[in-house]
């Protein structure tokens, strides 16, 4: 727990090599626990399949803390691959080569530094609580466990993402993580709604997913191109003046693999960015000159291509403009499922890809932008459609959406830390709240239509309580954790400066003060309409229960976490890089962020322009409490002297168009779905149906039937016939030789 | 023997004639029991050619296919009349137009 407070400490006990090559056994546990709990858990019974599933996260766990603590040590190092130089704080486990295909390969490795840690500590820690509560509210469900098989194979996927040391093994993990999801989402198939929002979500990510590879695919190229290029040309030569390093990273783009982390680091410290005139070599500016797809382009083109559609990707499965549709909808799923994989873990893999390729976004100021801006509208455009839904668990999407856009703020105006954080602190209250809806379902006979709710606040004490945490939490308030990680990230976009995009910075501030506005305004309308006032009068049940132990004991501990985590985010806490005083986040993600940050400053890509953050954070409070207190009296006061009375027009017409969520998956049919399945059905009716089925089958087919048919009356059984046949051919052939060969 | 002498042309002519014949007979007969003889025909007509030529070639070696036809055409005939008897007995014919069995 010492390393959890303070990560500064150099005292880790072990040996940290013992512990890198146990790094596989944090995936394997899950992993093995999906497999049994798949296999045998039918036969093993409730009881055995509960412990085991909840048993191999929690032994994860415990490996994970472990890895936290040995991060936390400066003792804990490994030699990059790439550079041959030492990587500190950080532990690796290279396990072979996995596959290779050219001159591509590919590893099988695990990387832990402090990002990777601090994601484990969310996945492991999280998730087992999660399981945890699960056995409660599985307890009535007979395919508990697929559902234990399948909850067990996402976390050893989401593992994977965080741990894989490529890009190709983040990426086994990001499709199995997909995967998981789908399988969840439709846990109860034989309704088919939510059949159909699995497959939604399938598809939507699979689109996202196709950006995603092609990003990659460039990034490969990339590599290459700068290794030829760097061999063959006198320009490249420069770059690679160091010999040494210069042949240990060629020699890791052939064995590790062009899209090994530490290759890609090693990629960017030797590619300076374009404003970096006076260095020698290539830059970002350079014209590729190497034969193939990327001839003509500059580097920075490329790389900023690639990022686009690395975001494209990371929108899929982040949820954020243009492919955000499928997470509401993915709320067909178990509660647990909500709480874990689609707001705790899983939707945050696309902030902690950026987080992790870092040092590449902040070359390439174009792709920052995008993101910063894509986050910012996803922001506003999800809370927007929060104020208006009547399902508790709809509003709680819509609010993932919307703070999942706060992340990719961060991480679009460079503090990645922030994005992190938030990432974490999200996890924790986002995870409270929606176990919490998931406890008031349990008490209510699955009712989660907030207008029949009401008055829960005496019927259910610990949920309410809960909750409420929670909801302060993520509505900003400040002695909660979700204050400082949100108005650090907002903090950050004012004081920030993408070069070549100066309005970037303060109009996602502002924009990001609106959400915060809009998320504290639905946030408590959710909690006002399902804890205060008086309980509906048409509600499922007249009396709620409270939920049983392991719920409770899962609420009031997430509930804790989302208070203590307020730790992380206290600015000007702990020295820092620079010398400056930072907050503990900040400090402690400083290893991992650092070239980043190097980068950055070197080129001058972002600038971040030193200022208290003590106004700034009043400001946020402010706009918190107004949000948050305009709410109250609407739904505790006005609307209710107002009842009967038909709403002005202005708010009644906003209310409607947020209610059906603003016609976009009306627009996406419409534009999108329609016209694909005409198309579908236009290539089904002529190419299946007809050149396919028709010509092709039904024709061979036909032919030889016909054929056959005529031939058919040459077999009449009678032996003479055939000798007759036989004989005259002979004959023929006798004369054929006798005429043309022997003459 | 002058005047006329028997050339290797004329038992050639001989066996090409029973072979015919055999042929012939095999097709046309409807009566198993003269195909069969007439498949002995064939035989022995090629029994006669081979022989023919080795006498031509003053090999001794030509006589041996002679001696295995011979066998076979043994066996055949011990066979084939059993067949036909056996024929006989469950259909009470032996005219090949009745016994259309390779028909389905």
């Amino acid at each position: 727990m010492l390393a959890l407070v303070n990560p500064f400490t150099d005292a880790f006990p072990g040996a940290p090599e013992n512990l890198a090559n146990l790094l596989w056994v944090i995936v394997a546990l899950p992993l093995a626990g999906a497999f049994l709990c798949g296999v045998l858990g039918k036969f093993m019974g409730r009881a055995n399949t509960n412990f085991l599933a909840c048993f191999t996260v929690f032994a994860s766990f415990i490996l994970s803390c472990l890895t936290l603590w040995a991060v936390g040590a400066q003792s804990t190092q490994f030699i990059s691959p790439a550079s041959g130089v030492p990587v500190r704080w950080a532990l690796w486990l290279d396990l072979g080569r996995w596959f290779s295909a050219g001159d591509f390969s590919a590893h099988y490795g695990f990387l832990v530094d402090r990002l990777t840690a601090a994601m484990l500590m969310v996945i492991t820690g999280i998730g087992f609580l999660i399981h945890l509560y699960s056995t409660e509210y599985m307890e009535h469900d007979d395919g508990y466990w697929r559902y234990f098989a399948y909850l067990n194979l996402f976390v050893a996927m989401m593992l994977t993402l965080v741990m894989a040391d490529n890009l190709v093994l983040l990426f086994v993990g990001w499709e199995g993580v997909g995967l998981c999801s789908y399988l969840l989402i439709g846990f109860w198939y034989r309704d088919t709604e939510k059949a159909w929002a699995g497959r939604k979500a399938f598809i939507t990510n699979r689109i996202g997913d196709f950006g995603f590879l092609i990003g990659m695919f460039l990034l490969v190229l990339l590599v290459g191109a700068t290794e030829q290029m760097g061999r063959e040309t006198a320009l490249g030569r420069s770059n690679f003046s160091d010999i040494g390093r210069a042949r240990a990273w060629v020699t890791a783009v052939h064995d590790q693999g062009p899209l090994n982390l530490e290759v890609l680091r090693e990629w960017a410290l030797r590619m300076p960015a374009e404003t970096a005139k006076d260095r020698p070599g290539m830059t970002l500016g350079t014209t590729i000159t190497t034969e193939g797809p990327l001839k003509g382009k500059t580097f920075g083109q490329v790389l900023t291509a690639a990022l686009l559609l690395l975001l494209l990707g990371a929108a899929g499965k982040s949820a954020q403009i243009p492919l955000y549709v499928w997470l509401p909808d993915a709320m067909a799923g178990p509660t647990p499922v909500s709480a874990l994989i689609h707001a705790a873990t899983m939707v945050t893999a696309g902030v902690y890809l950026f987080c992790r390729l870092s040092f590449l976004l902040v070359l390439s100021p174009t792709a920052m932008a995008w993101v910063a801006m894509i986050g910012a509208l996803t922001a506003i455009w999800a809370a927007l459609i929060a104020f208006a839904q009547d399902d508790i668990k709809k509003v709680l999407a819509y609010s993932t959406v919307s703070q999942l856009g706060f992340m990719f703020m961060g991480v679009g105006v460079g503090v990645f830390w922030a994005a992190a954080l938030h990432l974490v602190t999200h996890a924790c209250f986002k995870a409270c709240l929606f176990l919490g809806a998931g406890s008031v379902m349990h008490g209510n006979a699955d009712e989660t239509d907030i207008r029949r709710l009401g008055g829960l606040r005496k019927e259910m004490p610990w949920t309410w309580a809960t909750f409420a945490i929670a909801t302060l939490a993520i509505t900003g308030i400040v002695p909660l954790s979700g204050f400082f990680s949100k108005d650090a990230i907002l903090h950050g976009a004012h004081t920030t400066e993408v070069a070549g995009y100066p309005w970037v910075g303060h109009t996602v501030y502002w924009m990001g003060l609106f959400g915060a506005l809009c998320t504290a305004f639905y946030m408590t309308r959710l909690y006002v309409l399902t804890f205060e006032g008086k309980r509906a009068p048409d509600a499922r049940v007249p009396h709620a229960h409270e939920s049983g132990f392991r719920m409770v004991f899962v609420l009031v501990f997430l509930a804790f976490l989302s208070v203590v985590g307020v730790v992380w985010g206290i600015p000007e806490l702990v020295p820092g890089p620079g010398g400056r005083k930072v907050a503990l986040m900040e400090g402690y993600l400083a290893p991992a962020m650092n070239l980043a940050d190097r980068l950055a400053s070197i080129y001058d890509t972002v600038t971040h322009t030193e200022s208290s953050p003590w106004l700034g954070f009043a400001i946020a409070w402010a706009v918190a409490l107004v949000g948050g207190a305009t709410a109250w009296l609407v739904f505790r006061s006005w609307l209710p002297a107002r009842a009967g009375k038909p709403l002005p027009n202005y708010i009644a017409l906003f209310w409607s168009w947020a209610r059906a969520k603003f016609y976009v998956d009306e627009l996406y049919d419409l534009l999108i779905i329609r016209p694909f399945t005409v198309l579908s059905k236009g290539l089904y009716k002529i190419v299946d149906a007809g050149l396919i089925d028709g010509v092709a089958v039904g024709g061979t087919a036909g032919v030889l039937r016909r054929v056959g048919g005529w031939l058919r009356y040459t077999q009449t059984g009678n032996a003479q016939n055939y000798a007759t046949v036989m004989a005259v051919g002979l004959l023929i052939s006798i004369g054929v030789v006798l005429t043309w060969v022997l003459r | 023997m002058d005047g006329i002498s028997i050339t290797l042309q004329h038992y050639l002519f001989l066996a090409a004639l029973l072979f015919s014949l055999g042929v012939f007979g095999v097709l046309v007969r409807r009566n198993a029991l003269v195909v069969f003889m007439s498949v002995e025909l064939m035989l022995n007509a090629s029994n006669l050619t081979f022989l023919a030529f080795a006498r031509d070639a003053g090999m001794d070696v030509g006589h041996l296919p002679a001696l295995f036809v011979i066998a076979v055409a043994a066996a055949e005939a011990a066979i084939g009349l059993a067949i036909i008897i056996a024929v006989f007995r469950s259909r009470g014919t032996v005219n090949v137009d009745d016994i259309r069995t390779m028909r389905l």
